[in-house]
């Protein structure tokens, strides 16, 4: 099964997580592989800049996502599909503006992960 | 040019994008300028553009790679053809076409072509045949192809390089996402707090690495909040699965409960939210640490993914750097340090030439409208920098109004320029305003569809307001309101309160209202005051202000320094004014006032030598002649007053006391050294209404008055010996004896009285002079109702006691005297007393034992060392009570009635005739007289000091601690003596 980089350190003060997946890695593995999930949308691999836009330092709980599959938790957070991996529970911030455009021209919804907008 | 691109794109790698459609457009310029060839090209790539996104990106490749290569080899075959050129044969140039489809080629063949024209000259002709016959051949190649096969190729290809997001369920409602009874169940675990996620992330290496093990981990997630510190969570089907996985793991508690969270609360663990700090351009923040601690700063931007905003604040450069002088090694040193330690430079807008002026012009450029210094940019006076977001408060940063006027001011330093854009703060403050909104608030909407509704509050859930609307239209339904849209309305006239602020407490009349800014006339300054309208609420009442700041109070009279005390007349927000004893106005901080004096007993002599005394009405007789109540008195010489009609200094004004005539006209004037019975506060009566309250009034006594008295051991080994009293503990004394220069330890019944005729008596029957005990062997119920014994006490001085000519002696050898000493009876009898004892302190007039400092009976008997003859003195206007003294307790009564025999000698002592008294004093003790005559002058105040019954020391005995008090002899006056029992 796929699996996210898992970073070292549960301390690492500059864990990152995606804005889009909210995929939790550290700024070196986003650069070095990417995001796991939505790379081909967020082209972050090999991009610091872009890393430092689609990614952010600002998230609240820790999920260590171990089956996503059958996982509640995954599938509450909508990350069943994604790779394995440490995910954040809330992920505060946008995803860039293009990204966030393309998505609508896929008629995907948009769903920021700072829990803003619950249905 | 077109070169240059098409390298950097050929790197997937490089971090810099393009956007593509831009590149796409350049492209398209560089093209048309080429020849007509590539023209042709072109048209096909834009048909394919159409095509999809993925095309696109073919298409990009396939320039890109005929860039690339078309620009390096184009060069190479420039030089090598050129040279060798002549030599071949035209021939080849025909197979090279045939051969190779390749463009690089073709531009070769161009150039091989043009040479042998004579450096291009000609080559038009040649050149475009050669052209012309190689697009059509590609055009009808491609023209063969199915293009939405090479589309539907290329997405292949991609699809294969990275995953096609497609998003994960987000059609899908939250709800649905609810936990259903089929998933797995969450249990909470305990662990360490703060390794919560070191936790998580060790479950999560282990599920890994056991993952292909034979027992691998069958937990589905496991996950930690940042808010529940202590706690995981951890999904799995059954506990054994999360005890497994936690086995093993630094740090986890399994053994304090594995519990299973409910289904319904645990979408709300993933729901918890702290709560959201968002910032938006315009609003407050303050910085949490550094040098700008503190510091207001306002948003001007934020970036994309909200972890960096851009501030705008006001500097503060230190430009009195320490280091201007230091050598330069040092001075990297010095600016660290004064940088940490160092108080931080003033706040202070950014001025060109005071930083040139210190720090040389090489220090700061100047780009645009922006001056960059030491790394920071300055712009109109405001640093403008990036933070993080976690560097600052973004909660309750309550911007004041000073500070937000500052930065309205900007650097031009308030050049007219009052445009404070009010709103801002309203904005920043719009959340406090939720909480001050009350039903039966007056308020108007100002901002969104029902703008410009006024009407009452009705009631507030959470964030919505119901307000009934005080319209035309509107009048009757109820509205519901975002409550951040509504602000308190005033209007003119209005009485308000402040509810908060620096003018918190402030009442007025509103004035005038200009947005949220209300501006009122205070009822207690009579100035205007402007406040956030949600600061304010309608109150009738007329606010008083705060009188009392920290420990001080108004008109407390307040020591500010070694010579300076002053009456506090006006408290303000956290600091006072207060008039001096020089008739000074200080404004004063609390922790300015080294302590409060109290002035209650304090005394001076007034123009007229009436005595004056706090809350005296009194009328200056020179000056201005004003009159006023007496607040202080300090040092018997000034006289601080207050007077409510004189507005200077809030009525309190200082004088001296010599120069005050008492208003009340008192029919006792003093007789010039004489009779000081007037001064006595038990007499004054109802004039006296402070009181003397607590133990704080109470003068020095002797601890106990055996102390110092010479005596002779009548018992035991030491029996003959000569010896003085040097400290008592119930029925022990400790004798320094005169012999040996040794201190014994011995019953007081041990010991003799050695009078200062040589005679001998027993110890204890002088000890029954002291009233206290003397009374209470009368009886300690007598004590309570003192007031009506002494009516009684007229009485007390029946023949048959007066016949007595020990009295004190009989009273001494009762039993109760000696069971004095043990805690029963007497300590009863004490108990009993208290109250009797406090009320004498507190000066009711018809106390006998509020003795004070001016008794006459101290004049009189000045030399009589007994206090309690003071007191005894103390009580004489009615004559015969005097005699009633001991007259509450039969017994001892009977003793103090017996040392004046008769009846009448008992009104002389409150006549205040001081020689009958003295004599017949001084006769009943004669041996004490002396010594307490050394300590006792006239100003002595003699006051009981009830202290802690505990120990064997009863009271204290205090001789006026007022300053006032002078006490000549310096040598043997302790300060205060203490009675034992």
């Amino acid at each position: 099964m796929a699996a996210a980089a898992i970073p070292p350190q549960a301390r690492a003060k500059q864990l990152r997580a995606c804005l889009l997946c909210s995929i939790i890695q550290t700024p070196v593995d986003f650069r070095r592989t990417g995001c796991p999930n939505c790379e081909e949308l967020m082209q972050m691999k090999g991009s610091p800049d872009r890393i430092q836009m689609c990614t952010t330092t600002y998230f609240d709980g820790i999920i260590a996502v171990i089956d996503p599959e059958n996982s509640w938790v995954a599938r509450w957070q909508r990350t069943a599909k994604y790779v394995r991996g440490m995910y954040a529970v809330r992920v505060k911030g946008r995803i860039p503006e293009d990204v966030e455009a393309e998505l609508e021209s896929r008629g995907i919804k948009y769903r920021p992960r700072d829990q803003t907008d619950q249905d | 040019m077109s070169d240059d691109e098409s390298h950097s794109r050929h790197a997937p790698s490089d971090p810099a994008r393009y956007d593509e459609e831009e590149e796409e457009e350049e492209e398209e310029e560089v093209e048309q300028r080429r020849d007509s060839l590539k023209g042709k090209q072109r048209r096909r790539e834009v048909e394919e553009e159409d095509e999809d996104d993925e095309e696109d990106e073919e298409d990009d490749e396939d320039e890109e790679d005929e860039g690339t290569s078309r620009g390096r080899k184009r060069q190479k075959r420039r030089h090598k053809r050129s040279a060798v050129n002549r030599f071949l044969d035209v021939e080849a140039e025909v197979n090279e076409e045939e051969e190779e489809e390749e463009e690089d080629e073709e531009y070769g063949g161009d150039e091989f072509i043009a040479e042998p024209g004579g450096e291009g000259e000609d080559e038009e002709g040649p050149r475009r045949s050669v052209h012309h016959a190689r697009l059509d051949r590609r055009e009808r190649e491609l023209n063969d192809q199915d293009l939405a096969r090479i589309a539907e190729d290329v997405s292949q290809r991609y699809k294969r390089s990275s995953i096609r997001y497609t998003g994960d369920m987000n059609e899908v409602p939250q709800r649905l996402l609810m936990p259903s009874v089929n998933d797995a169940n969450l249990w909470q675990v305990r662990c360490k707090p703060g390794r919560e996620r070191d936790i998580v992330f060790s479950l999560m290496r282990k599920a890994i690495d056991l993952e292909y093990s034979t027992r691998p981990l069958s937990i589905l997630s496991a996950f930690q909040r940042d808010s529940l510190a202590g706690i995981i969570y951890v999904e799995a089907r059954s506990q054994k699965q999360v005890s497994e996985a936690c086995n093993g793991l630094v740090g986890v508690y399994p053994s304090r409960g594995i519990n299973l969270v409910p289904i319904e609360e645990m979408a709300s663990l993933l729901l918890i939210k702290k709560q959201d700090l968002t910032v938006a351009p315009g609003s407050w923040v303050r910085m949490k640490r550094g040098k700008y601690q503190g510091d207001l700063a306002q948003v001007m931007d934020i970036t994309e993914n909200g972890e960096e905003v851009g501030l705008k604040f006001i500097p503060r450069i230190d430009l009195n750097p320490k280091d201007e002088v230091a050598p330069d090694g040092k001075k990297r040193k010095k600016t660290g340090l004064a940088m940490s330690t160092g108080i931080r430079p003033p706040q202070r807008f950014f001025n060109y030439e005071e930083v040139v002026k210190v720090y040389g012009r090489k220090m700061v450029s100047k780009r645009n409208q922006v001056y960059v210094f030491q790394n920071d940019t300055y712009k109109d006076g405001f640093i403008e920098k990036d933070y993080k977001l976690n560097a600052l408060v973004l909660e309750n940063v309550n911007p004041t109004l000073d500070e937000i006027t500052r930065f309205g001011k900007g650097q031009d330093g308030g050049e007219g320029e009052n445009t404070v854009d009010l709103s801002i703060i309203a904005e920043a403050s719009r959340k406090a305003a939720i909480a001050v909104l009350q039903p039966g608030d007056h308020v108007e909407v100002f901002e969104g569809e029902q703008s410009g509704v006024h009407g009452v509050v009705d009631s507030i859930s959470q964030d919505i307001v119901t307000v009934n609307p005080v319209g035309v239209d509107l009048e009757g339904q109820k509205v519901q309101i975002p409550a951040r849209s509504v602000r308190k309305r005033f209007k003119p006239g209005d009485h308000v309160k402040v509810m908060a602020g620096k003018n918190a407490d402030e009442t007025g009349l509103v004035v005038s209202v200009a947005g949220n800014v209300v501006t009122f006339l205070s009822d207690m300054s009579m100035q205007e005051v402007s406040v956030f309208s949600k600061d304010l609420r309608e109150a009738a009442e007329v606010g008083a202000g705060t009188n009392i700041v920290g420990n001080y109070e108004l008109h407390d009279l307040v020591q500010l320094d070694h010579q300076t005390v002053g009456v506090i007349f006006k408290t303000e927000r956290d600091s006072f004014r207060v008039l001096d004893q020089n008739g000074q106005v200080r404004l004063v901080q609390p922790h300015q006032i080294s302590m409060r004096r109290d002035s209650n007993k304090a005394i001076a002599t007034d123009a007229e030598n009436h005595e004056l005394r706090i809350n005296d009405n009194v009328k200056e007789n020179d000056g201005e002649g004003r009159k006023g109540r007496v607040l202080h008195i300090h040092q018997s010489f000034f006289a601080f007053l207050h007077n409510r009609d004189i507005a200077e200094n809030g009525g309190v004004f200082v004088t001296r006391a010599r120069s005050l005539v008492s208003l009340a006209p008192k029919g006792n004037v003093m007789k010039p050294g004489a009779d000081l019975s007037k001064m006595n506060p038990a007499l004054s009566g109802g004039a006296m209404t402070g009181g003397m309250v607590g133990s704080g009034n109470m003068g020095r006594g002797p601890r106990d008055r055996l102390i110092g008295v010479v005596v002779k051991v009548i018992k035991g080994p030491h029996k003959g010996y000569d010896g003085t009293v040097k400290d008592t503990n119930g029925n022990i004394a400790r004798v320094e004896l005169q012999t040996g220069n040794k201190v014994i330890t011995i019953e007081k019944d041990k010991l003799h009285r050695r009078n200062k005729d040589g005679s001998l008596e027993p110890l204890e029957a002088h000890r029954s002079m002291g009233p206290p005990r003397g009374m209470g062997g009368g009886g300690g119920g007598g004590y309570g109702g003192q007031n009506f014994g002494y009516q009684g006490s007229a009485g007390a001085g029946t023949p048959s006691w007066n016949r007595t000519t020990n009295p004190y002696a009989n009273g001494g050898k009762t039993p109760t005297w000696n069971s004095s000493a043990t805690p029963n009876p007497y300590s009863n009898a004490d108990g009993g007393r208290t109250p009797g004892w406090n009320s004498m302190s507190s000066r009711t007039p018809g106390n006998p034992y509020a003795m004070q400092s001016k008794t006459p009976a101290w004049d009189s008997s000045a030399k009589t060392p007994n206090p309690y003859a003071n007191t005894a003195g103390s009580w004489s206007p009615t004559g015969p009570s005097n005699s009633g003294w001991g007259g509450a307790t039969p017994k001892p009564s009977s003793g103090w009635g017996g040392a004046t025999p008769k009846p009448a000698a008992t009104s002389a002592w409150g006549g205040s005739t001081p020689a009958p008294v003295s004599s017949g004093w001084g006769g009943a003790t004669p041996g004490r007289s002396t010594n307490w005559g050394d300590i006792i002058d006239t100003w002595v105040r003699a006051l009981f000091l009830w202290t802690e019954p505990s120990q064997s020391c009863l009271y204290t005995l205090e001789f006026c601690a007022d300053p006032c008090f002078r006490c000549t002899n310096s040598d043997d006056c302790a300060n205060s003596w203490s009675i034992w029992v």
